[in-house]
Protein backbone atom coordinates (compact mmCIF):
# COMPACT_ATOMS: atom_id res chain seq x y z
CA UNK A 1 0.00 0.00 0.00
CA UNK A 2 1.25 2.93 -1.04
CA UNK A 3 1.70 6.07 2.06
CA UNK A 4 -1.13 7.97 3.00
CA UNK A 5 -1.48 11.15 5.18
CA UNK A 6 -4.77 11.41 7.79
CA UNK A 7 -5.43 14.94 8.88
CA UNK A 8 -4.60 15.81 12.37
CA UNK A 9 -8.26 16.64 12.90
CA UNK A 10 -9.40 13.19 11.80
CA UNK A 11 -7.19 11.50 14.10
CA UNK A 12 -9.91 11.08 16.58
CA UNK A 13 -12.71 9.88 14.56
CA UNK A 14 -10.20 6.87 13.14
CA UNK A 15 -9.68 6.07 17.27
CA UNK A 16 -13.04 6.15 17.89
CA UNK A 17 -13.76 3.63 14.91
CA UNK A 18 -10.94 1.43 16.11
CA UNK A 19 -12.75 1.48 19.46
CA UNK A 20 -15.84 0.26 17.90
CA UNK A 21 -14.65 -3.07 17.75
CA UNK A 22 -11.59 -3.35 19.61
CA UNK A 23 -9.82 -2.32 22.78
CA UNK A 24 -7.34 0.20 21.86
CA UNK A 25 -5.02 1.31 24.53
CA UNK A 26 -2.78 3.93 23.91
CA UNK A 27 -0.56 6.81 26.00
CA UNK A 28 -2.65 9.44 28.08
CA UNK A 29 -1.81 11.50 30.95
CA UNK A 30 -1.50 10.05 34.07
CA UNK A 31 -0.49 13.45 36.55
CA UNK A 32 1.00 17.18 36.72
CA UNK A 33 3.74 18.28 38.43
CA UNK A 34 1.75 20.44 40.90
CA UNK A 35 4.88 23.00 41.63
CA UNK A 36 5.74 22.86 37.70
CA UNK A 37 2.49 22.22 35.41
CA UNK A 38 4.60 21.91 32.45
CA UNK A 39 5.70 18.31 33.79
CA UNK A 40 3.22 15.90 32.69
CA UNK A 41 3.76 12.06 33.19
CA UNK A 42 2.32 9.65 31.01
CA UNK A 43 0.89 6.05 31.08
CA UNK A 44 -0.08 4.09 28.73
CA UNK A 45 -3.83 2.36 29.35
CA UNK A 46 -7.25 1.59 27.61
CA UNK A 47 -8.72 4.50 26.06
CA UNK A 48 -11.77 5.42 27.24
CA UNK A 49 -12.22 8.36 25.32
CA UNK A 50 -10.55 9.36 22.33
CA UNK A 51 -9.98 12.54 23.00
CA UNK A 52 -7.56 11.73 25.84
CA UNK A 53 -4.69 10.06 23.39
CA UNK A 54 -1.91 12.09 24.04
CA UNK A 55 0.57 11.45 20.89
CA UNK A 56 3.19 14.37 22.01
CA UNK A 57 3.97 11.72 25.00
CA UNK A 58 7.07 11.06 26.62
CA UNK A 59 8.41 8.25 27.91
CA UNK A 60 6.04 6.37 31.00
CA UNK A 61 7.31 4.23 33.34
CA UNK A 62 5.72 1.05 32.12
CA UNK A 63 5.60 0.35 28.37
CA UNK A 64 3.14 -1.33 25.99
CA UNK A 65 5.04 -4.44 26.96
CA UNK A 66 1.87 -4.79 29.82
CA UNK A 67 -0.66 -5.21 27.13
CA UNK A 68 1.12 -7.77 25.98
CA UNK A 69 2.80 -8.97 29.11
CA UNK A 70 1.02 -8.22 31.87
CA UNK A 71 2.72 -7.10 35.43
CA UNK A 72 0.43 -9.82 37.34
CA UNK A 73 -0.89 -12.47 34.99
CA UNK A 74 -3.27 -15.87 35.75
CA UNK A 75 -1.65 -18.88 34.06
CA UNK A 76 -3.92 -21.49 35.21
CA UNK A 77 -7.00 -22.37 37.43
CA UNK A 78 -7.10 -25.78 39.17
CA UNK A 79 -9.17 -27.41 42.09
CA UNK A 80 -7.92 -29.02 45.46
CA UNK A 81 -11.43 -30.37 46.94
CA UNK A 82 -11.98 -32.70 43.84
CA UNK A 83 -9.59 -33.81 40.97
CA UNK A 84 -7.03 -30.75 39.98
CA UNK A 85 -9.12 -30.50 36.50
CA UNK A 86 -6.31 -27.45 35.58
CA UNK A 87 -7.87 -25.23 33.43
CA UNK A 88 -5.35 -23.15 31.15
CA UNK A 89 -6.52 -19.16 31.58
CA UNK A 90 -5.15 -17.60 28.14
CA UNK A 91 -6.90 -14.43 27.88
CA UNK A 92 -6.74 -12.25 24.64
CA UNK A 93 -9.46 -9.79 23.04
CA UNK A 94 -8.86 -8.26 19.59
CA UNK A 95 -6.42 -4.53 21.17
CA UNK A 96 -4.65 -2.11 19.25
CA UNK A 97 -1.89 -0.64 21.03
CA UNK A 98 -1.84 2.91 19.46
CA UNK A 99 1.44 5.16 19.51
CA UNK A 100 4.58 2.48 20.37
CA UNK A 101 7.30 4.74 20.02
CA UNK A 102 9.95 2.94 17.80
CA UNK A 103 12.24 1.87 20.81
CA UNK A 104 9.14 0.10 22.60
CA UNK A 105 8.43 -1.83 18.58
CA UNK A 106 12.15 -2.87 18.97
CA UNK A 107 11.25 -4.09 22.04
CA UNK A 108 8.45 -5.92 21.20
CA UNK A 109 9.95 -7.60 18.39
CA UNK A 110 12.34 -8.84 21.13
CA UNK A 111 9.88 -10.33 23.39
CA UNK A 112 8.04 -11.78 19.70
CA UNK A 113 11.05 -13.88 19.33
CA UNK A 114 12.20 -15.03 23.43
CA UNK A 115 8.59 -15.64 23.86
CA UNK A 116 8.42 -17.62 20.58
CA UNK A 117 11.40 -19.83 21.19
CA UNK A 118 11.86 -23.05 22.54
CA UNK A 119 9.08 -23.73 24.87
CA UNK A 120 6.35 -21.20 23.23
CA UNK A 121 4.07 -19.17 25.93
CA UNK A 122 1.03 -19.40 24.92
CA UNK A 123 -0.13 -16.49 27.34
CA UNK A 124 1.79 -14.03 25.30
CA UNK A 125 1.65 -15.34 22.08
CA UNK A 126 -2.55 -15.42 22.40
CA UNK A 127 -2.16 -11.93 23.59
CA UNK A 128 0.31 -10.95 20.46
CA UNK A 129 -1.58 -12.60 17.91
CA UNK A 130 -4.64 -10.74 18.91
CA UNK A 131 -2.52 -7.39 18.86
CA UNK A 132 -1.80 -4.60 16.50
CA UNK A 133 0.89 -2.48 16.76
CA UNK A 134 0.75 1.48 15.52
CA UNK A 135 4.03 2.85 15.55
CA UNK A 136 4.47 6.67 16.42
CA UNK A 137 7.67 7.90 14.77
CA UNK A 138 9.86 10.18 16.66
CA UNK A 139 11.21 13.52 16.14
CA UNK A 140 13.76 14.18 18.75
CA UNK A 141 14.90 12.33 22.24
CA UNK A 142 12.55 12.49 24.82
CA UNK A 143 15.32 12.10 27.42
CA UNK A 144 18.96 12.28 28.11
CA UNK A 145 19.06 8.95 29.68
CA UNK A 146 17.90 7.44 26.14
CA UNK A 147 20.67 5.87 23.41
CA UNK A 148 18.15 4.21 20.91
CA UNK A 149 20.12 5.36 18.05
CA UNK A 150 23.13 3.33 19.55
CA UNK A 151 21.06 0.50 20.27
CA UNK A 152 19.25 0.41 16.79
CA UNK A 153 15.97 0.86 17.99
CA UNK A 154 15.65 3.76 16.44
CA UNK A 155 14.47 2.89 13.05
CA UNK A 156 12.66 -0.50 13.66
CA UNK A 157 12.53 -2.99 10.90
CA UNK A 158 9.32 -5.13 12.68
CA UNK A 159 6.97 -5.10 15.69
CA UNK A 160 4.79 -2.80 14.27
CA UNK A 161 1.67 -2.99 12.05
CA UNK A 162 1.28 0.49 11.28
CA UNK A 163 3.59 3.56 11.52
CA UNK A 164 2.54 7.14 12.07
CA UNK A 165 4.73 9.85 11.30
CA UNK A 166 3.67 13.14 13.00
CA UNK A 167 4.18 16.24 10.72
CA UNK A 168 2.24 19.31 11.72
CA UNK A 169 -1.07 19.48 10.70
CA UNK A 170 -1.17 16.01 8.90
CA UNK A 171 -0.11 12.32 10.05
CA UNK A 172 2.21 10.03 7.86
CA UNK A 173 0.38 6.95 7.68
CA UNK A 174 2.03 3.25 6.90
CA UNK A 175 1.20 0.38 6.83
CA UNK A 176 3.60 -2.47 7.22
CA UNK A 177 1.38 -5.58 7.48
CA UNK A 178 -1.87 -7.17 6.06
CA UNK A 179 -2.89 -6.41 9.79
CA UNK A 180 -2.40 -2.90 9.37
CA UNK A 181 -3.65 -2.28 5.87
CA UNK A 182 -6.93 -3.44 7.58
CA UNK A 183 -6.59 -0.98 9.95
CA UNK A 184 -6.23 1.77 8.17
CA UNK A 185 -9.10 1.31 6.15
CA UNK A 186 -11.16 2.97 8.53
CA UNK A 187 -9.24 6.20 8.59
CA UNK A 188 -9.87 9.31 6.51
CA UNK A 189 -6.88 8.74 4.98
CA UNK A 190 -5.59 10.05 1.46
CA UNK A 191 -2.74 9.30 -0.60
CA UNK A 192 0.66 10.96 -0.15
CA UNK A 193 1.54 14.13 -2.49
CA UNK A 194 4.82 15.00 -3.77
CA UNK A 195 4.59 17.76 -0.57
CA UNK A 196 3.68 15.23 1.53
CA UNK A 197 6.38 13.54 0.64
CA UNK A 198 8.93 16.10 1.11
CA UNK A 199 7.40 17.18 4.49
CA UNK A 200 8.40 13.04 5.38
CA UNK A 201 11.84 13.80 4.08
CA UNK A 202 12.43 16.60 6.27
CA UNK A 203 11.21 15.25 9.25
CA UNK A 204 13.67 12.23 8.54
CA UNK A 205 16.35 14.73 7.86
CA UNK A 206 15.25 16.58 11.01
CA UNK A 207 14.76 13.57 13.30
CA UNK A 208 18.63 11.94 11.96
CA UNK A 209 20.13 15.13 13.11
CA UNK A 210 18.08 15.68 16.55
CA UNK A 211 19.58 12.27 17.93
CA UNK A 212 23.25 11.63 18.54
CA UNK A 213 25.49 8.37 19.09
CA UNK A 214 26.32 8.48 22.74
CA UNK A 215 28.33 5.61 22.93
CA UNK A 216 32.14 5.34 21.78
CA UNK A 217 31.71 2.06 19.68
CA UNK A 218 28.75 0.62 17.34
CA UNK A 219 26.53 -1.63 18.67
CA UNK A 220 28.13 -4.56 17.12
CA UNK A 221 31.11 -4.82 19.28
CA UNK A 222 29.22 -4.15 23.02
CA UNK A 223 29.42 -8.28 23.53
CA UNK A 224 32.72 -7.56 23.23
CA UNK A 225 33.15 -4.86 24.94
CA UNK A 226 31.12 -6.81 28.04
CA UNK A 227 33.19 -9.65 27.52
CA UNK A 228 36.44 -8.02 28.12
CA UNK A 229 34.96 -6.09 31.12
CA UNK A 230 34.16 -9.50 33.13
CA UNK A 231 36.51 -9.03 35.42
CA UNK A 232 36.70 -5.52 36.19
CA UNK A 233 35.60 -3.78 39.30
CA UNK A 234 33.30 -1.08 37.78
CA UNK A 235 30.81 -3.52 38.78
CA UNK A 236 31.53 -3.54 42.18
CA UNK A 237 31.99 0.00 42.03
CA UNK A 238 28.36 0.83 40.80
CA UNK A 239 26.55 -1.81 42.73
CA UNK A 240 27.80 0.22 45.92
CA UNK A 241 24.95 2.67 45.01
CA UNK A 242 22.61 -0.14 43.95
CA UNK A 243 19.70 -0.62 46.24
CA UNK A 244 18.57 -4.17 44.47
CA UNK A 245 15.12 -2.85 43.79
CA UNK A 246 14.70 -4.46 40.65
CA UNK A 247 12.46 -1.27 39.36
CA UNK A 248 15.85 -1.20 36.38
CA UNK A 249 13.75 -5.07 35.43
CA UNK A 250 10.47 -3.82 35.91
CA UNK A 251 10.29 -1.05 33.95
CA UNK A 252 12.36 -2.36 31.37
CA UNK A 253 10.68 -3.28 27.68
CA UNK A 254 12.35 -6.63 26.91
CA UNK A 255 12.89 -8.21 30.15
CA UNK A 256 10.87 -11.03 30.05
CA UNK A 257 11.26 -13.11 33.57
CA UNK A 258 9.00 -14.19 36.08
CA UNK A 259 7.85 -16.01 39.51
CA UNK A 260 5.37 -18.00 39.91
CA UNK A 261 2.62 -17.93 43.13
CA UNK A 262 0.10 -20.27 43.88
CA UNK A 263 -3.13 -18.00 44.97
CA UNK A 264 -5.26 -19.94 47.09
CA UNK A 265 -8.78 -19.03 46.97
CA UNK A 266 -9.97 -18.36 50.39
CA UNK A 267 -12.23 -21.57 51.07
CA UNK A 268 -9.46 -23.53 49.72
CA UNK A 269 -11.43 -24.98 47.00
CA UNK A 270 -8.98 -24.29 44.39
CA UNK A 271 -6.24 -21.90 43.56
CA UNK A 272 -4.95 -19.89 40.31
CA UNK A 273 -1.53 -20.61 39.64
CA UNK A 274 -0.17 -16.34 38.70
CA UNK A 275 3.39 -15.17 37.56
CA UNK A 276 4.31 -11.59 38.02
CA UNK A 277 7.45 -9.60 36.32
CA UNK A 278 10.50 -10.78 38.44
CA UNK A 279 13.95 -8.77 38.25
CA UNK A 280 17.44 -10.62 37.95
CA UNK A 281 18.73 -7.73 40.70
CA UNK A 282 16.86 -9.29 43.40
CA UNK A 283 18.53 -10.86 46.27
CA UNK A 284 16.75 -14.03 46.07
CA UNK A 285 16.25 -14.09 42.01
CA UNK A 286 19.31 -17.39 41.96
CA UNK A 287 18.33 -18.98 45.04
CA UNK A 288 17.66 -22.30 44.43
CA UNK A 289 16.18 -25.42 46.72
CA UNK A 290 18.76 -25.96 49.56
CA UNK A 291 19.19 -22.40 49.61
CA UNK A 292 22.53 -22.14 47.54
CA UNK A 293 22.62 -18.76 45.39
CA UNK A 294 24.35 -18.19 42.45
CA UNK A 295 24.35 -14.47 42.42
CA UNK A 296 24.50 -13.85 45.98
CA UNK A 297 26.48 -10.41 45.58
CA UNK A 298 24.58 -7.29 44.80
CA UNK A 299 27.85 -7.06 41.73
CA UNK A 300 27.50 -9.82 40.44
CA UNK A 301 23.56 -9.37 39.86
CA UNK A 302 24.07 -5.73 38.17
CA UNK A 303 27.09 -7.25 35.54
CA UNK A 304 24.40 -9.99 35.48
CA UNK A 305 21.98 -7.56 33.60
CA UNK A 306 24.00 -5.67 31.79
CA UNK A 307 25.07 -8.57 30.35
CA UNK A 308 21.88 -9.69 29.36
CA UNK A 309 20.78 -6.50 28.08
CA UNK A 310 23.77 -6.27 25.89
CA UNK A 311 24.86 -9.25 25.27
CA UNK A 312 23.28 -12.38 26.35
CA UNK A 313 19.51 -11.88 24.90
CA UNK A 314 21.36 -10.91 21.90
CA UNK A 315 23.10 -14.15 21.19
CA UNK A 316 19.76 -15.96 22.53
CA UNK A 317 17.40 -14.27 20.20
CA UNK A 318 19.37 -12.34 17.81
CA UNK A 319 17.71 -9.23 18.80
CA UNK A 320 18.88 -6.63 21.10
CA UNK A 321 18.42 -7.12 24.70
CA UNK A 322 18.54 -3.07 25.26
CA UNK A 323 16.61 -0.90 23.19
CA UNK A 324 17.85 2.36 24.62
CA UNK A 325 15.09 3.73 25.82
CA UNK A 326 16.53 5.14 29.80
CA UNK A 327 13.52 3.82 31.44
CA UNK A 328 15.67 1.79 33.96
CA UNK A 329 18.34 4.97 34.24
CA UNK A 330 15.07 7.10 35.13
CA UNK A 331 13.44 4.23 37.22
CA UNK A 332 16.55 4.27 39.52
CA UNK A 333 16.55 6.04 42.57
CA UNK A 334 20.66 6.04 42.70
CA UNK A 335 21.23 6.94 39.25
CA UNK A 336 22.63 4.07 37.76
CA UNK A 337 22.39 4.50 33.92
CA UNK A 338 23.17 1.36 31.70
CA UNK A 339 24.28 4.06 29.07
CA UNK A 340 26.97 5.65 31.17
CA UNK A 341 28.19 1.95 32.23
CA UNK A 342 28.61 0.89 28.36
CA UNK A 343 30.12 4.15 27.88
CA UNK A 344 32.47 3.04 31.11
CA UNK A 345 33.41 0.07 30.67
CA UNK A 346 34.57 0.57 27.36
CA UNK A 347 37.41 2.60 29.04
CA UNK A 348 38.42 0.12 31.41
CA UNK A 349 39.25 -2.88 29.27
CA UNK B 1 -11.89 -36.92 62.37
CA UNK B 2 -9.33 -35.40 63.99
CA UNK B 3 -10.31 -32.10 66.53
CA UNK B 4 -9.87 -28.81 64.38
CA UNK B 5 -6.62 -27.23 65.33
CA UNK B 6 -7.13 -24.37 67.85
CA UNK B 7 -5.63 -20.92 67.37
CA UNK B 8 -5.25 -18.00 70.17
CA UNK B 9 -4.20 -14.23 69.97
CA UNK B 10 -2.49 -12.56 72.16
CA UNK B 11 -1.33 -8.84 72.61
CA UNK B 12 1.84 -7.77 74.26
CA UNK B 13 2.90 -3.88 73.80
CA UNK B 14 0.84 -2.12 71.18
CA UNK B 15 -2.28 -0.67 70.15
CA UNK B 16 -4.19 -4.10 69.24
CA UNK B 17 -5.25 -2.93 65.72
CA UNK B 18 -3.42 -5.95 63.94
CA UNK B 19 -6.22 -7.77 65.94
CA UNK B 20 -8.69 -5.52 64.32
CA UNK B 21 -7.30 -6.23 60.79
CA UNK B 22 -7.56 -9.44 61.44
CA UNK B 23 -11.62 -9.16 62.28
CA UNK B 24 -11.77 -6.89 59.39
CA UNK B 25 -11.62 -10.43 57.05
CA UNK B 26 -14.99 -10.19 58.32
CA UNK B 27 -16.95 -13.21 56.21
CA UNK B 28 -13.56 -14.12 54.69
CA UNK B 29 -12.82 -16.04 58.54
CA UNK B 30 -15.61 -18.11 57.78
CA UNK B 31 -13.83 -20.82 55.84
CA UNK B 32 -10.97 -20.98 58.53
CA UNK B 33 -13.34 -21.07 61.33
CA UNK B 34 -14.72 -24.03 59.76
CA UNK B 35 -11.73 -25.66 59.83
CA UNK B 36 -9.90 -23.86 63.25
CA UNK B 37 -11.15 -23.30 66.40
CA UNK B 38 -10.46 -19.96 67.80
CA UNK B 39 -9.80 -20.73 71.76
CA UNK B 40 -8.07 -17.35 72.94
CA UNK B 41 -9.13 -13.73 70.95
CA UNK B 42 -9.76 -10.84 73.79
CA UNK B 43 -11.00 -8.47 70.97
CA UNK B 44 -13.57 -11.05 70.27
CA UNK B 45 -14.27 -13.48 72.91
CA UNK B 46 -13.79 -15.00 76.02
CA UNK B 47 -12.52 -17.92 76.67
CA UNK B 48 -8.80 -19.92 76.82
CA UNK B 49 -7.52 -23.23 76.20
CA UNK B 50 -4.19 -24.97 77.98
CA UNK B 51 -2.77 -25.75 74.23
CA UNK B 52 -3.02 -23.85 71.47
CA UNK B 53 -1.97 -25.24 67.54
CA UNK B 54 -1.39 -21.63 66.38
CA UNK B 55 -0.73 -18.15 68.04
CA UNK B 56 -1.11 -15.03 66.75
CA UNK B 57 1.33 -12.48 69.13
CA UNK B 58 1.29 -8.86 68.29
CA UNK B 59 3.14 -6.35 70.09
CA UNK B 60 6.30 -6.26 71.30
CA UNK B 61 8.21 -6.52 74.57
CA UNK B 62 9.02 -3.94 77.06
CA UNK B 63 8.66 -5.45 80.15
CA UNK B 64 10.66 -8.21 81.79
CA UNK B 65 6.83 -9.24 82.59
CA UNK B 66 6.23 -9.02 78.58
CA UNK B 67 9.43 -11.43 78.43
CA UNK B 68 7.43 -13.94 80.56
CA UNK B 69 4.21 -13.62 79.04
CA UNK B 70 5.75 -14.55 75.88
CA UNK B 71 8.05 -17.58 77.27
CA UNK B 72 4.73 -18.66 79.05
CA UNK B 73 2.36 -18.36 75.67
CA UNK B 74 5.40 -20.30 73.59
CA UNK B 75 5.79 -22.81 75.72
CA UNK B 76 1.89 -23.72 74.88
CA UNK B 77 1.88 -23.25 71.61
CA UNK B 78 3.18 -25.04 68.37
CA UNK B 79 3.61 -22.51 65.77
CA UNK B 80 3.60 -19.16 67.12
CA UNK B 81 3.21 -16.25 64.62
CA UNK B 82 4.75 -12.95 65.19
CA UNK B 83 1.83 -10.74 64.68
CA UNK B 84 2.59 -6.78 63.14
CA UNK B 85 5.56 -4.41 63.15
CA UNK B 86 5.69 -4.39 67.03
CA UNK B 87 5.74 -8.40 67.24
CA UNK B 88 8.17 -8.34 64.47
CA UNK B 89 10.47 -5.65 64.52
CA UNK B 90 9.31 -4.18 67.61
CA UNK B 91 7.38 -1.48 65.75
CA UNK B 92 7.07 2.31 66.99
CA UNK B 93 8.22 1.29 70.06
CA UNK B 94 11.45 1.28 69.46
CA UNK B 95 12.10 4.82 69.42
CA UNK B 96 12.00 4.80 73.31
CA UNK B 97 15.48 3.10 72.79
CA UNK B 98 16.99 6.19 71.30
CA UNK B 99 16.31 8.08 74.52
CA UNK B 100 17.32 8.56 78.21
CA UNK B 101 15.26 5.37 79.72
CA UNK B 102 14.05 7.34 82.49
CA UNK B 103 12.85 10.36 80.96
CA UNK B 104 10.39 8.25 78.48
CA UNK B 105 9.25 6.88 81.89
CA UNK B 106 8.88 10.02 83.23
CA UNK B 107 6.78 11.43 80.18
CA UNK B 108 4.90 8.57 80.52
CA UNK B 109 4.30 7.82 84.22
CA UNK B 110 5.26 11.25 85.92
CA UNK B 111 5.90 10.55 89.61
CA UNK B 112 4.43 6.81 89.50
CA UNK B 113 7.18 6.02 86.65
CA UNK B 114 9.20 3.63 89.39
CA UNK B 115 5.61 1.06 89.41
CA UNK B 116 6.61 0.62 86.02
CA UNK B 117 10.10 -0.99 85.28
CA UNK B 118 10.75 -1.52 81.89
CA UNK B 119 13.48 -2.34 79.21
CA UNK B 120 14.32 -1.39 75.82
CA UNK B 121 12.14 -2.72 73.48
CA UNK B 122 12.29 -6.07 71.52
CA UNK B 123 10.67 -7.94 69.24
CA UNK B 124 9.68 -11.13 69.69
CA UNK B 125 12.04 -13.23 68.04
CA UNK B 126 14.50 -11.80 71.19
CA UNK B 127 13.14 -13.82 73.46
CA UNK B 128 11.13 -16.75 71.64
CA UNK B 129 10.99 -18.61 68.93
CA UNK B 130 8.98 -17.31 66.30
CA UNK B 131 7.56 -19.31 63.31
CA UNK B 132 6.11 -16.94 60.91
CA UNK B 133 6.13 -13.03 60.79
CA UNK B 134 3.62 -10.99 59.49
CA UNK B 135 4.79 -7.58 59.10
CA UNK B 136 2.96 -4.20 58.59
CA UNK B 137 1.59 -1.53 61.17
CA UNK B 138 -0.89 -2.83 60.74
CA UNK B 139 -0.87 -5.47 59.51
CA UNK B 140 -3.12 -6.04 56.21
CA UNK B 141 -5.78 -8.55 56.02
CA UNK B 142 -4.70 -10.25 53.02
CA UNK B 143 -1.38 -11.01 54.26
CA UNK B 144 -3.18 -12.68 57.86
CA UNK B 145 -5.71 -14.96 55.22
CA UNK B 146 -2.26 -16.25 53.23
CA UNK B 147 -0.81 -17.39 55.93
CA UNK B 148 -3.89 -18.86 57.79
CA UNK B 149 -4.26 -20.93 54.12
CA UNK B 150 -0.60 -21.72 54.75
CA UNK B 151 -0.88 -22.74 57.94
CA UNK B 152 -3.99 -24.84 57.14
CA UNK B 153 -2.83 -26.57 54.05
CA UNK B 154 0.88 -26.95 56.40
CA UNK B 155 2.88 -25.33 54.02
CA UNK B 156 5.27 -22.96 54.29
CA UNK B 157 4.28 -19.43 53.60
CA UNK B 158 7.09 -17.46 51.81
CA UNK B 159 7.51 -13.88 52.78
CA UNK B 160 8.24 -11.84 50.59
CA UNK B 161 11.99 -10.61 50.14
CA UNK B 162 12.12 -7.78 47.89
CA UNK B 163 11.53 -4.16 48.31
CA UNK B 164 8.55 -2.22 48.34
CA UNK B 165 9.57 -0.80 44.24
CA UNK B 166 8.18 -3.66 42.95
CA UNK B 167 4.50 -3.65 43.48
CA UNK B 168 5.10 -0.05 43.36
CA UNK B 169 6.50 -0.67 39.81
CA UNK B 170 3.87 -3.12 38.81
CA UNK B 171 1.39 -0.36 39.80
CA UNK B 172 2.74 2.02 36.97
CA UNK B 173 3.64 4.76 39.74
CA UNK B 174 5.73 7.40 39.11
CA UNK B 175 8.67 7.38 41.89
CA UNK B 176 7.92 9.70 44.56
CA UNK B 177 11.73 10.14 44.90
CA UNK B 178 11.19 11.81 41.49
CA UNK B 179 8.54 14.40 42.72
CA UNK B 180 10.71 15.24 45.65
CA UNK B 181 9.70 13.25 48.09
CA UNK B 182 12.42 10.59 49.96
CA UNK B 183 10.41 7.16 50.32
CA UNK B 184 11.96 4.39 51.95
CA UNK B 185 10.16 1.77 49.99
CA UNK B 186 13.70 1.05 48.21
CA UNK B 187 14.83 -0.95 51.31
CA UNK B 188 11.35 -1.64 53.08
CA UNK B 189 10.08 -5.40 52.85
CA UNK B 190 7.20 -5.48 50.29
CA UNK B 191 3.78 -6.94 50.79
CA UNK B 192 1.66 -4.61 51.52
CA UNK B 193 -1.72 -5.49 49.34
CA UNK B 194 -3.79 -3.92 48.25
CA UNK B 195 -0.70 -1.55 47.96
CA UNK B 196 -1.59 1.67 49.46
CA UNK B 197 0.64 4.44 50.52
CA UNK B 198 3.24 5.02 47.32
CA UNK B 199 0.29 4.72 45.19
CA UNK B 200 -2.29 7.69 47.00
CA UNK B 201 0.98 9.88 47.07
CA UNK B 202 2.16 8.93 50.16
CA UNK B 203 6.35 7.78 51.26
CA UNK B 204 6.64 4.35 52.35
CA UNK B 205 7.75 4.90 56.08
CA UNK B 206 9.37 1.31 55.88
CA UNK B 207 6.37 -0.22 58.49
CA UNK B 208 7.42 -3.54 57.08
CA UNK B 209 10.72 -3.61 58.15
CA UNK B 210 13.94 -4.01 56.14
CA UNK B 211 14.05 -6.78 53.30
CA UNK B 212 16.69 -9.17 54.17
CA UNK B 213 20.18 -7.73 52.84
CA UNK B 214 19.35 -4.27 51.83
CA UNK B 215 21.83 -1.70 51.05
CA UNK B 216 21.25 1.21 53.67
CA UNK B 217 24.43 3.01 53.01
CA UNK B 218 23.20 3.40 49.92
CA UNK B 219 19.90 4.80 50.81
CA UNK B 220 21.57 7.17 53.56
CA UNK B 221 24.13 8.25 50.84
CA UNK B 222 21.40 8.63 48.23
CA UNK B 223 19.03 10.52 50.70
CA UNK B 224 22.04 12.83 51.82
CA UNK B 225 22.40 13.78 47.73
CA UNK B 226 19.10 14.52 47.70
CA UNK B 227 19.77 17.01 50.95
CA UNK B 228 18.40 15.45 54.13
CA UNK B 229 21.17 15.14 56.83
CA UNK B 230 22.21 12.69 58.56
CA UNK B 231 19.95 13.26 61.65
CA UNK B 232 17.09 13.55 59.30
CA UNK B 233 17.86 10.54 57.62
CA UNK B 234 18.26 8.78 60.77
CA UNK B 235 14.66 9.86 62.03
CA UNK B 236 13.16 8.83 58.25
CA UNK B 237 14.66 4.91 59.19
CA UNK B 238 14.11 4.70 62.86
CA UNK B 239 10.28 5.70 62.67
CA UNK B 240 9.91 1.88 62.52
CA UNK B 241 12.98 0.18 61.91
CA UNK B 242 15.39 1.32 64.62
CA UNK B 243 15.40 -2.37 65.52
CA UNK B 244 18.33 -2.86 62.73
CA UNK B 245 21.78 -2.33 63.09
CA UNK B 246 22.17 -0.62 60.20
CA UNK B 247 19.88 1.84 61.05
CA UNK B 248 21.04 2.39 64.57
CA UNK B 249 24.85 2.75 63.61
CA UNK B 250 23.66 5.73 61.54
CA UNK B 251 22.41 7.78 64.73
Amino acid sequence: MLPQVLKRNDLAAWVEALMADRTVAGPVLKETNVSDPSDEKFEWTVLEDAGDLRLDYNLTVLGPKSFLWPPRQQLVAYRLDDGPDPQPLIEHEPTVLLGVHPCDATAIATLDTAFGKDIPDPHYLARRADTAIVGLDCAAPCHESSFCLDMGSLYPDSGFDVMLTPMGEVIFVEAATDLGRALVKSAAVRPATKDDMEARQKFAEEKRSNFHYKLPYELKYLPEVLEQSYDSLVWEAIARRCFSCGSCNTTCPTCYCWDVTDDIADDLSGGVRTRRYDSCQLDTFAEVAGGENFREERSSRLRHRMFRKGKYILEQTGRVGCVGCGRCERACVAKISIKDTYVQIAGTR
Amino acid sequence: MADKPTLAFFSLACCEGCQLQVLAANEKLLPILERADIVRFREASDGDADHYNVTFLEGSIVTEHDIERAKAIRAKTDVLVALGACATIGGVNVIKNFQESDDVAEYVYGDKKDWFPHIPTRPLKAEVQVDVEIHGCPINTCEFLEVAKCLLMGKPYRQPNYPVCVPCKLAGNVCLWHKGVPCLGVVTRAGCEPFLCPSAGHKCIGCRGLVDNPNTEAAADVMAEFGLTVEEVFREFSLFQGIYDDVAKMK
